[in-house]
């Protein structure tokens, strides 16, 4: 089986970024943004992991655990959020949500 | 008599401290009667352990009296040898046990006579708990063993002075009157810790044993500067001249108050004082000669304001200050043994005037103005008879006791060579016995009843047992001191081993004593031809001695010269301060910090806009701008290598 060099894979896990990124910045559908950032969480997570596998060391692939972990809890507080957001104001558009503003 | 077990010292303080603490903490929670029960049986208790104690002192050699006690260690409260060391130990040597005696005795009366005078009262709980805090505060004077102890209680019985004389919160007499003893009873407080760090710096200690046995150490000027000291403390506590004013407004307390601090115990904490201090005074001439002067110009000074006076209870104020002159005349002259038997003495019918008058008072629901009573022999006899047992004791009348006592303090200073001291106190007995039967006169004789208020309730036996109990010491407690014998000065041989005055009060000058009662009665004939006979006089006098009698109605304008010299100029200056230094010069820089940071928010306001998505740019513009800036630098890192 031929190797994927690890090059290949950071620029996989480039690319889910940069998508992540741009989804987060011009979407204004809150659900959408929270799946970009789930994006950028598992770019991330490849890049770990990849590493990991390069190296031989076995401290990235725990730490993508911990990066799982997390997301998760962020997930579930983001949704909490959205949910309640839409309940007071039937809309989710995040850019009426700026009453919290200084 | 068993001299193995020792009494329990501690617990003389202890108990009316738990009396006070569990009437604040519980008191709400149960019977008001309990508030009153507790209070009295705590004072009752260490009046027990004392008695106790008393015995077992009294009965030791007296090399032993005055050392029984020193070994009452109860902890440290500065531990910083060699510089200081404050230890807490119980000082209990005759002098101390004569007040402890009366403290706990006489309190315990008032307490018991609290029980009926309060009872109507709706802040009866607080009443009980703010006694018992003072007897803790004033036993604490007397059984302390070194001067910051002794401050600490002199601080403790001018609180609970003040939150007794403001007891009635609701009249503004009375909180402006608490106030005002509260300021001066500061003023000596600051005298005291004067005095108390003159001691350090020469003496090293304020413990009593350590400075009295090094008093070599310092010069007969210091000793003078630290007995004037000293003596501001004793002034301000003990209302003499100059500090005078605030005790006629003391009265605006409840009358056991009246009783027991402005009367029988507190105010004689300055004659404690001086009489603790002796070795410090017999060494300090200056000093122990102004103590004497203020006695004796107080004890005259007041008997003349006494004279004019219409409250009751002002009257018996002005007559408790002319009482602690001659005590403080007493032990001025170094006549310690003189003045600590007055003092007894006094307690007694002093206490017992304000618990009689209190009848009165309370009988007629809170008139006091004796120009609107008359008369109130037949309604209250039993009122009148025990305030005629304490008139005439206070007016020296053989045999009551305040014949005995005044006559040992006017004696001693005839004998210590101090003939003016000795007229001031001759005429001011005159002066004593006049007002004291004036007052009796005006109060149960002279006209009718003219008040608004109808006499009502009956005394409950609270009431009426104590001031029995008193009147008959007033009668018999004189009696201490009879020709040949002399209880007293035995008694308090320990305490005053040291110093060059030696007395024996039994030895009675009986001219002195016979021409002293031929002077008092004059008195009192002179206020039976003024105010019981219809002659015409008593108007005569009036136009004539109108200037004088409005000077003495004002107690000599002391309240307005102070007013006037030292209230206002404060005002003034303080107001001045408020208007311009605190709001112009102070103000300004708040007013600049605030303004810096108000202007620091303007700017970075706008960068909170609300926006998520905004917020999401800055956090990748940002990045980016990190990422650059890293990848400039190891470029540049490469590049130079």
């Amino acid at each position: 089986m031929p190797q994927v060099p690890l090059a290949g894979y950071l620029a996989l896990a480039s690319a889910l970024f940069v998508i992540g990124a741009v989804g987060f910045l011009i979407r204004r559908n809150p659900l959408t943004m929270l799946m970009s950032i789930e994006l950028m969480w598992n770019a991330g997570n490849l890049a770990f992991a990849a590493f990991a596998r390069s190296f031989g060391d076995m401290s990235g692939q725990i730490f993508v655990f911990i990066v799982i972990t997390v997301a998760a809890a962020e997930a579930a507080v983001a949704l909490a959020i959205v949910v309640m957001v839409f309940r007071h104001r039937a809309d989710v558009d995040v850019d009426e949500i700026s009453v919290m503003r200084g | 008599m068993d001299h193995h077990i020792a009494p329990p010292i501690p617990f003389i303080l202890f108990f009316p401290l738990i009396g006070a603490v569990t009437i604040a903490l519980l008191g709400p929670y149960a019977d008001r009667r309990a508030s009153g029960f507790v209070g009295t049986a705590a004072v009752f208790m260490s009046f027990v352990v004392t008695v106790w104690l008393a015995i077992v002192v009294w009965h030791l050699p007296i090399d032993q009296q005055a050392t029984f006690t020193h070994s009452r260690f109860l902890g440290y409260w500065v531990d910083l040898p060699p510089y200081l060391v404050i230890s807490f130990r119980m000082l209990v040597d005759p002098l101390s046990i004569v007040w402890m005696l009366i403290i706990t005795g006489v309190g315990f009366l008032i307490h018991l006579y609290s029980v009926g005078y309060m009872a109507p009262d709706k802040n009866y709980r607080t009443f009980f708990a703010y006694m018992n805090l003072f007897v803790v505060a004033m036993l604490l004077v007397v059984m302390a063993d070194n001067f910051l102890w002794l401050l600490v209680g002199w601080a403790g019985v001018g609180l609970a002075s003040y939150l007794l004389i403001g007891f009635y919160y609701d009249r503004r007499s009375a909180v402006l009157a608490a106030r005002k003893a509260l300021i001066m009873n500061v003023i000596g407080d600051v005298g005291i810790m004067i005095a108390i760090f003159l001691m350090y710096a020469h003496f090293g200690s304020v413990a009593y044993q350590d400075v009295f046995s090094s008093l070599s150490r310092a010069s007969v000027s210091s000793l003078n500067w630290i007995g004037v000291f000293l003596l501001v403390g004793a002034v301000a506590k003990s209302a003499q001249l100059p500090l005078q004013t605030w005790l006629p407004d003391a009265m605006e307390g409840p009358t056991p108050v009246s009783a027991l601090i402005h009367a029988a115990t507190m105010v004689t904490a300055g004659v404690y004082l001086v009489a603790r201090a002796h070795p410090i005074y017999d060494h300090a001439p200056i000093a122990a000669g102004i103590t004497a002067a203020i006695g004796g110009l107080t004890a005259l000074f007041a008997a003349t304001i006494g004279t004019v006076q219409y409250d009751i209870k002002r009257v018996l104020a002005y007559s408790t200050m002319s009482q602690i002159g001659y005590m403080m005349l007493a032990v001025g002259i170094g006549a310690y043994a003189a003045g600590a038997f007055h003092f007894v003495t006094h307690a007694f019918f002093k206490a017992l005037l304000f618990m009689a008058a209190g009848i009165v008072i309370h009988n007629l629901s809170g008139e006091q103005d004796i120009r609107k009573m008359g008369g109130l022999a037949k309604r209250m006899p039993f009122a009148y008879w025990t305030f005629l047992a304490g008139t005439l004791a206070i007016a020296g009348i053989f045999p009551f006791a305040g014949f005995f006592s005044k006559d040992a303090v006017l004696d001693q200073a005839l004998k210590l060579h101090h003939p003016w001291l000795q007229a001031a106190g001759t005429i001011a007995a005159f002066l004593t016995a006049f007002y004291m039967f004036r007052l009796l006169l005006l109060t149960f004789f002279t006209g009718a009843y003219r008040g608004a208020r109808e006499p009502h309730h009956e005394s409950p036996w609270t009431m009426t047992w104590p001031v029995a109990i008193l009147a008959v010491l007033s009668l018999i407690g004189g009696w201490l001191v009879l020709p040949g014998h002399d209880l007293i000065s035995g008694a308090l041989a320990a305490s005053f081993v040291d110093t060059r005055f030696g007395q024996f009060l039994g030895e009675f000058n009986w001219p002195l004593s016979i021409g002293t009662l031929v002077i008092a009665i004059a008195g009192i004939t002179l206020a039976f031809a003024l105010y019981e006979l219809k002659s015409g006089a008593r108007e005569w006098l009036r136009l004539r001695l109108a200037p004088v009698r409005a000077l003495l109605m004002n107690a000599y304008y002391f309240d307005d010269v102070y007013h006037y010299a030292l209230e206002m100029p404060s005002y003034a200056l303080a107001g001045f301060f408020a208007r311009y230094f605190e709001r112009q010069a102070i103000g300004a820089i708040p007013r600049a910090l605030a303004g810096l940071a108000s202007f620091f928010a303007g700017i970075s306001v706008g960068w909170e806009t609300g926006y998520l998505r905004r917020y999401g740019l800055s956090i990748v513009v940002g990045v980016a701008l990190l990422l650059a800036f890293y990848f400039f630098l190891t470029s540049a890192a490469l590049g130079g290598r």
